[in-house]
């Protein structure tokens, strides 16, 4: 159990220094649009969703409709429905107090790391999952805080290059997966066609580019399998 | 705004949810499953990609971009030792190299 503990805070906590920047960019960039702390602070306890958070408050501030804070809330994070699906069959027969808190966790981060086809079995990877997911949860509110209390005299520290570390990390993750051709086409067609939708600037591009990615890479796998 | 923030936390939990939910009366079959393995690997490069070839919103025009140097040598320590921290820690040595 301790393994699983020190495994999970160990693999996460890369991410969770990569992303203080945008922790603390999510803490003072409420307050600058005259959110109050306690509010600042509920949408990453609450929300907990990067790019979703910061969209949501620019939203807000410039007083746009709840309908409009819902769909686009919902288009940024319609992603996480492709997450739920994939580690659905793994997770489905386990109780409402793994599957809950597992999925209250499941962002992009967490699910970087469940990719394991016994990813979610037994005890010891859903209390890895949990820590991981969970420290996760916790840095990002750490950060938010420290922008909410200390943002005003912080400089943007988004522009000092954590974005590549972010990058890095998953380059790490994908890379020692790509073990076959029909991978490795999935990951190339999913970058270059999630190149051009960003061009377009595509509001469901990264869910159109994983999708194309999979489906390319379901399709040579059967056709390997056949021959 | 502590209602409106307890609607958007809603809207993202369910969306991280709602498969996960038993009362959804689905199963996933094995061609369905073989497809949702390669969603690891394609969501995290849709996510990588774009920070390396347009990091600030625009594609590189340069070689010697810091995030494609960054990027390449991640991908060789990544292929060569499979060590998360090897690999993200080597690759930021070269991306603040060039930085």
């Amino acid at each position: 159990m301790n393994i699983a503990i020190k495994k999970g805070l160990l693999d996460m906590l890369p991410l969770n220094l990569a992303v203080l920047p945008w922790g603390i960019l999510c803490g003072s960039l409420a307050i600058q649009n005259g959110f109050s702390a306690l509010e600042a602070q509920l949408m990453s306890l609450l929300v907990f969703a990067g790019s979703a958070q910061l969209v949501a408050i620019e939203l807000m501030a410039k007083g746009a409709s709840m309908i409009t804070l819902v769909i686009t809330t919902f288009i940024i994070s319609a992603r996480h429905l492709l997450y739920g699906l994939a580690i659905r069959n793994n997770m489905i027969d386990k109780p409402l107090k793994w599957r809950g808190p597992i999925a209250f966790f499941l962002t992009d981060e967490l699910f970087a790391f469940s990719h394991h086809h016994r990813a979610y079995q037994g005890k010891l990877r859903l209390i890895y999952a949990l820590v991981a997911g969970g420290s996760f949860y916790l840095a990002w509110n750490l950060w938010t805080l420290f922008g909410i209390v200390a943002g005003q005299f912080l400089p943007d520290l988004t522009n000092l290059g954590l974005d590549f570390a972010i990058a890095a990390i998953f380059i790490a993750l994908v890379v020692p997966g790509v073990s076959n051709l029909p991978v490795f086409c999935a990951c190339l067609v999913s970058g270059v066609t999630m190149l051009y939708f960003k061009w377009i600037e595509f509001e469901f591009g990264l869910v159109a580019a994983a999708l194309l990615g999979m489906s390319t890479g379901y399709v040579l796998q059967a056709k390997e399998d056949k021959s | 705004m502590i209602a409106t923030i307890v609607v958007l936390a809603c809207v993202t939990f369910a969306t991280r949810y709602l498969f996960l939910a038993k009362n959804l009366p689905f199963t996933i079959g094995p061609r369905f499953q073989r497809l949702l393995s390669f969603s690891a690997p394609c969501v995290l490069t849709a996510i990588w990609v774009p920070i390396v070839f347009m990091p600030s919103g625009k594609f590189v025009n340069e070689l010697n971009s810091p995030y494609l140097l960054g990027a390449l040598a991640a991908v060789f320590l990544a292929f060569k030792y499979k060590n998360l921290y090897l690999t993200t820690f080597g690759s930021l040595i070269v991306f603040y190299m060039f930085f």
